[in-house]
């Protein structure tokens, strides 16, 4: 328990610390209210605001969600692909490059022109942006599988399938985590410049480009925080998944005596 | 005599023109223990590749389990390297299991087996550990209740105690024999360690480097069952003398 404590406890604190620096810059350098608030009037222009900020929230992590959930699907796909195909590997990998070098932000414009001002493209974007770490992770992962283990399940007469589900997948967790976490860090991101470029009224990029041509500055610093606070969440939650599917990352010992173990496990 | 559980007949390989094992013949007695010793780069492991069925040998010769052919084949021998090989997402009884997940679905009987030996030969409380928990020689141990509940005719195990200390791969080595001595099953066992050979085995072939070929067979009659102290006895001094002149002769040659 005293574990679980240190570990939120500490995160505040840099958190605080982060914002005692904010606080002490502002009234140490006389910065004006209209260029920075203090971090509190931020916080209270989110709060204040919260009736209207509250669906566009929903509908940024919503395109957050989706996009990350098709572009992690889709990495996973190509990962194993690739690797399993030498051939599909040389044809795809500049592809790949290409398609991260290609600017977001010049990306989502043609990307409205084709898909329309709906939620469509946004979630490509995210898509676009998270299926990369992934792909790159899982193809690394599976072209470092130990040799001797895939042998031991030849000798076995292990099928490909078996040895696929058994041995190569849950031995590429940690790269397929990582690779799900950096998505995870970018999603946000890539939604708000989606939004950015392709919404007509109702999102939480647009409703931050209002307050600043308005002037109201606490409600773009507040706005900004949301989004942070909206990735931060993303992030954990995936974290907070791979905790639970790696137990034995944390553990010595499995948690339960399983007498009758369910059909999963075949 | 009782039949031949391995028959390895006239095999070699060459890789890119280097012959790395010149023919070589040999057999395994069904429920015998038979060490192959040799230097590195005798072409042992080759073999032991060959046998289980993961490398193709050059044309020519033949290897028989229970006299059928089994070249370029799988899933007739337990296999065990000096590596564990044990996964680290799976606890001890579930990696005692894998082969079967590897190949069919884990029955309950499946897992009472595993439950069973585990806790005969010494591993019931670790049962729900996972591998990352347990020294060295536990994990060896794990790795070969996985070998043995595969339930193969013959174990091929390949320098299973190399990456161990002295005084844990003596306890493996008693542990081992006394595992082999109740379930009575063929193996197979490669090492570079002249003693561990003699402690051990029914039977020495003795291999030298490049080409690698068997250079003799030597019958080991010190009694059964074995302690400690044979390492000590004179047939076990002379035994190794001559395996120790054999290599080194050939070594220096």
């Amino acid at each position: 328990m005293k574990k679980t404590l240190r570990s939120v406890l500490i995160p505040l604190i840099s958190i605080g610390i982060v914002g005692l620096i904010w606080q002490l810059v502002i009234v140490g350098f006389h910065v004006q209210p209209y260029v920075a608030p203090k971090p509190w009037d931020a916080v209270m222009a989110v709060i204040q605001n919260w009736g209207l900020l509250w669906p566009l929230v929903l509908g940024t992590i919503r395109e957050t969600v989706y996009g990350f959930f098709f572009g992690a699907i889709l990495g996973v796909v190509l990962g194993v692909v690739m690797s399993k195909l030498e051939l599909i590997r040389r044809l795809v990998y500049p592809l790949l490059v290409l398609s991260q070098a290609v600017p977001i932000i010049a990306l989502a414009s043609p990307l409205v022109l084709i898909l329309g001002f709906s939620v469509t493209p946004k979630i490509v974007i995210v898509a676009w942006i998270v299926f990369f770490p992934v792909t790159v992770n899982v193809v690394d992962g599976l072209t470092h599988v130990d040799q001797d283990l895939l042998n031991l399940a030849r000798v076995y007469g292990a099928s490909s399938w078996r040895t696929f589900t058994q041995i190569e997948l849950p031995g590429i967790s940690t790269p397929l985590f990582s690779g799900l976490k950096i998505g995870a860090t970018y999603a946000v991101g890539g939604a708000i410049i989606a939004e950015l470029v392709g919404s007509t009224g109702s999102s939480l990029a647009f409703y931050q480009e209002h307050a600043s041509a308005n002037l109201q500055t606490p409600a773009v610093y507040g706005t900004t925080l949301v989004m942070t606070v909206i990735g931060i969440g993303w992030f954990l939650l995936v974290a907070g998944v791979e905790m639970l599917l790696t137990p034995w990352q944390r553990r010595n010992v499995a948690r339960r005596r399983r007498v009758a173990r369910p059909a999963a496990d075949q | 005599m009782s039949s031949a559980l391995l028959d390895v007949d006239a095999i070699a390989k060459t890789f890119a023109g280097t012959t790395v094992l010149a023919p070589t013949s040999l057999r395994v007695e069904e429920g015998s223990f038979v060490s192959i010793v040799g230097p590195s780069g005798c072409g042992k492991s080759t073999l032991f590749n060959i046998i289980a069925g993961l490398l193709v040998p050059d044309s020519g010769g033949d290897v028989r389990v229970s006299g059928s052919s089994v070249l370029g084949l799988s899933g007739h021998v337990g296999y065990m390297l000096q590596k564990d090989l044990l996964v680290p997402w799976r606890t001890v009884e579930d990696n005692i299991t894998m082969v079967a997940r590897l190949t069919r679905r884990v029955s309950d009987d499946d897992r009472r087996e595993a439950r069973d030996i585990a806790t005969r030969y010494g591993l019931g409380e670790f049962l729900n550990h996972y591998p990352k928990a347990l020294s060295g020689g536990m994990r060896q141990r794990v790795a070969f209740m996985r070998t043995l509940v595969a339930h193969q005719p013959l174990l091929l195990l390949d320098e299973p105690f190399g990456a161990l200390d002295a005084q844990t791969r003596l306890e493996m080595q008693s542990w081992l024999l006394n595992v082999w001595r109740e379930t009575g099953r063929t193996v197979l066992f490669i090492t570079h360690d002249v003693d561990e050979s003699i402690f051990l085995s029914d039977r020495i072939l003795v291999m030298s480097p490049r080409p690698g070929r068997v250079v003799a067979d030597l019958p080991n009659t010190l009694a059964r069952p074995r302690e400690l102290d044979v390492l000590t006895d004179p047939q076990f001094i002379e035994l190794k003398s001559t395996i120790m002149h054999l290599l080194h002769s050939r070594e220096s040659a």
